[in-house]
């Protein structure tokens, strides 16, 4: 197992090697210059070649062939993508450029946000999907079989953002029940312990604080819930049917067992291999971040600020926020790869 | 008695069944395609979604240039004329005054062209580069293939150091050293030998030149040559070609989907074209690796083998051989793609980077309009969202019956 693990993160190295190398191509390919875009279009020569300079922008990009010419090996590696390794390996990730703060710190205050809708959305999208795919499988080709298939794919096929909106028109236009954006509503402290707004309220007891935070996120968590929910019904349900018909299910049947027993306990343990895989790699894209959920509801995540950072050229800041996003998608899959030789020990590790 | 009787038209009946008329596997799956609900329904969908936008765009001109009427802002829908309203607006009108149910069926042009391009784009590329991975991943290479392999892996390889040296004939130094290793295979028996002469030769041919420029440049010119050497002597196979293709692959799909639509189209230009670009470049490692593993469970197959016996080309097994017979897997995801695109265009369109305005885009729509939602203007929202969760939902629906009408295992 320890060498499965060991050659798996192995194989990485040149995947994150690739994502790195990608994403430094990406500030340098799209068009204007980050100098310019810090100082501003009436801004002197001489200050953005010094800025250029500061920013290390007048280096070359990969290797520097001149200073090799002239045997100054140091300045052969001394080159733009180089450094941005170097600061990378010490958790730099440099400045915004138009908020002057540091990338990791408003990273570390975003990310909660993100994170916490993620969770719950994941959360709801498994108390539903899974009953419903066994339901769907145990009393297939009924009409709750039916109903629930024609509905997780129309929820596969939901535009979130759509529906997003739609709830807004339902619940804060017409019924006014919920408020339509934003993760708390002004005058409303919670104390921060781990920046998950849900969690510091419980722990801390504050009811109120609570209450307006949960209001807060449970449409923008319903709508980012949907296809994860749909996608894990439909996954559940085939893969209970393949279980089903194994000889093991009839002799559960055969022994007498309640047919509770027999789906959730013979049934399912070995159906939900694959259901895995699909909840592992949803949590991950979901925790990477929804540009459209989070701009419909103005929630405070990545998603949305990597994505307003892009229009406004703001490099650093496309820069960090990418690289944790991939991160953490690449993490999600090694979870997924090395759970599934966890559980399924037909699975040879090495 | 009465029993044997019903025993006999039992036999019977499969007698019949066993003569049957002949159909094509094409029938056969036609005909149970058509027999299931879903598909029926994805099929009718679909059907009514091509016939109105191509109609419309045909024979029902519209300028969305000149289409604004600032007296008819935001008017709910009507059907019939009213006091204030005398022209008939279905779906009512949006900010500019603009028929909406207009603007929806002729919105459904642009997304039926982005959903086609860029599942083309996707399909064609993912689906080249995942036939190349399975089969050399399965297969070995025949002796011209690689003397070609290696003479491309020693000019991109050579690329490195002649860039550092500023001497472009140094790559082809390099393509000429892997040819010359792709020739000589059968000096395999001299397994160090063989390493040792390729490792000095890449070496030399790094460094020899590069001293015209400077003694430091030909030092690292001279180890990257060795390094190179030594790769090309090793001796290459087929499943090389799969790995540089999947990792890139990798590489691709670490990044969720719709940030790197984002970025491509933030790298090109907002616009409908760049728009398909990008969702067609997302969507190339999926249909790649759907291939690869479709090519490699079919690549070990005894008519393969045959084929391969009575001396076919690689091409031809490819092409004669394995396509047919990977179509199916392909097929259903090229129906779910198409859903997919739909809906990540709308997703850009929304987001204010896919088509421009005033073209009529069922996601720019709703991008439009969403602000006046607080004001009450449910009609600008809700009907082109309609418009692209049913067109998506009629793919998505037409792609679940073709699984299950193309799957083999059910196939009696």
């Amino acid at each position: 197992m320890a060498r499965y693990i060991l050659r798996r993160l192995i194989t990485l190295i040149p995947t994150l090697i690739g994502v790195t190398f990608v994403i430094f191509m990406f500030q340098r390919l799209i068009p204007g210059d980050p100098a310019i875009a810090m100082l501003g279009e009436h801004a002197s020569e001489e200050n953005v070649a010094r800025i250029r300079e500061q920013l290390g922008l007048n280096r070359p990009l990969f290797l520097d062939r001149e200073a090799l010419q002239s045997g100054d090996f140091a300045g052969f590696f001394d080159t733009q993508y180089l450094r941005y390794l170097g600061r990378l390996a010490q958790f730099d990730l440099g400045n915004s450029i138009h908020r002057r703060i540091p990338v990791t710190e408003t990273l570390a205050l975003r990310f909660p946000a993100t994170a916490e809708l993620a969770l719950l959305a994941m959360l709801i999208a498994l108390t539903i999907g899974i009953p419903v795919g066994i339901i769907s499988a145990a009393r297939r080709n009924t009409p709750v079989d039916g109903v629930s298939m024609v509905g997780s794919l129309i929820g596969v096929s939901m535009p979130i953002f759509w529906l997003g909106l739609m709830e807004i028109m339902l619940f804060s236009v017409f019924l006014k029940w919920l408020p339509t954006g934003g993760r708390l509503s002004t005058g409303i402290e919670i104390t921060p312990i781990t920046n998950l707004l849900l969690v510091d309220s419980l722990l801390t007891g504050n009811w109120v604080g609570f209450k307006d935070a949960l209001e807060h996120i449970i449409m923008p968590a319903i709508a980012l819930a949907t296809i994860p929910m749909a996608i894990i019904a439909r996954m559940t349900r085939s893969s209970m049917l393949d279980v089903l018909q194994e000889d093991y299910i009839r002799t559960a049947h055969a022994k007498g067992l309640v047919e509770q027993v027999v789906l959730l306990r013979h049934a399912l343990k070995n159906a939900f291999l694959p259901v895995i895989t699909i909840i592992g790699i949803q949590t991950g894209s979901l925790l990477a971040g929804a540009v459209l959920t989070e701009t419909i509801f103005a929630w405070p995540g990545i998603g949305k600020w990597v994505y307003d950072a892009i229009l406004g050229r703001d490099y650093p800041i496309v820069q960090g926020g990418t690289l944790l996003i991939a991160l953490i998608f690449v993490a999600f899959n090694l979870l997924v790869d090395i759970s599934y030789a966890y559980l399924d020990p037909r699975i040879k590790y090495d | 008695m009465t029993e044997l009787a019903a025993k006999d038209t039992k036999d019977i009946k499969v007698a019949d069944f066993a003569m049957r008329e002949h159909r094509s596997l094409w029938s056969d799956a036609w005909r149970r395609l058509i027999s299931s609900n879903t598909a029926r329904v994805g099929l009718a969908i679909i059907s009514i979604f091509i016939l109105t936008t191509t109609l419309s765009h045909f024979f029902w001109d519209y300028n969305p240039r000149t289409d604004l009427d600032y007296t008819l802002k935001l008017k709910a829908p009507n059907l019939s004329p009213t006091a204030e309203v005398e022209s008939i607006h279905p779906f009512g009108t949006d900010k500019l005054g603009r028929d909406i149910f207009r603007r929806v069926i002729h919105g459904g042009w642009n997304s039926l062209r982005v959903g086609l391009v860029s599942v083309g784009i996707s399909l064609i590329a993912g689906g080249l580069l995942g036939l190349l991975a399975g089969f050399y991943e399965s297969m070995a290479l025949a002796s011209s293939e690689r003397i070609i392999v290696l003479s491309i892996a020693g000019l991109l390889l050579g690329a490195l150091p002649a860039w550092i040296a500023n001497q472009f004939f140094i790559a082809l130094l390099f393509a000429l050293l892997g040819g010359v290793a792709g020739w000589f295979e059968h000096f395999q028996a001299h397994k160090p030998l063989r390493y040792i002469l390729f490792t000095l030769v890449g070496g030399l041919c790094g460094a020899l030149p590069a001293l015209l420029v400077s003694p430091s440049t030909a030092l690292v010119t001279g180890i990257l040559g060795l390094g190179i050497g030594l790769f090309l002597a090793l001796s290459v196979r087929g499943s090389i070609i799969s790995n540089v293709i999947m990792r890139v692959m990798d590489i691709t799909l670490a990044f969720p989907s719709y940030l790197l639509a984002i970025a491509i189209v933030a790298f090109l230009g907002p616009g409908l074209e760049k728009g398909m670009i990008a969702i067609g470049v997302v969507g190339i490692p999926q249909f790649a690796r759907l291939v690869r593993s479709s090519v490699l469970s079919v690549a070990q197959k005894e008519y393969i083998l045959a084929a391969q016996s009575v001396g076919e080309g690689h091409g031809r097994i490819i092409f004669r051989h394995i396509v047919p017979n990977i179509l199916s897997p392909v097929i259903v995801q090229t129906t779910m793609g198409l859903a997919n695109a739909i809906l990540s265009a709308a997703a850009l369109g929304f987001l204010g980077l896919g088509a421009i305005p005033p073209e009529p885009e069922w996601g720019a729509m709703l991008g439009d309009s969403y602000r006046f939602l607080t004001s009450g203007a449910w009609w600008a929202v809700l009907f082109p969202g309609l418009a692209i969760m049913i067109s998506v939902l009629g793919f998505n629906l037409l792609g679940d019956g073709l699984r299950d009408a193309l799957d083999p295992k059910l196939r009696i």
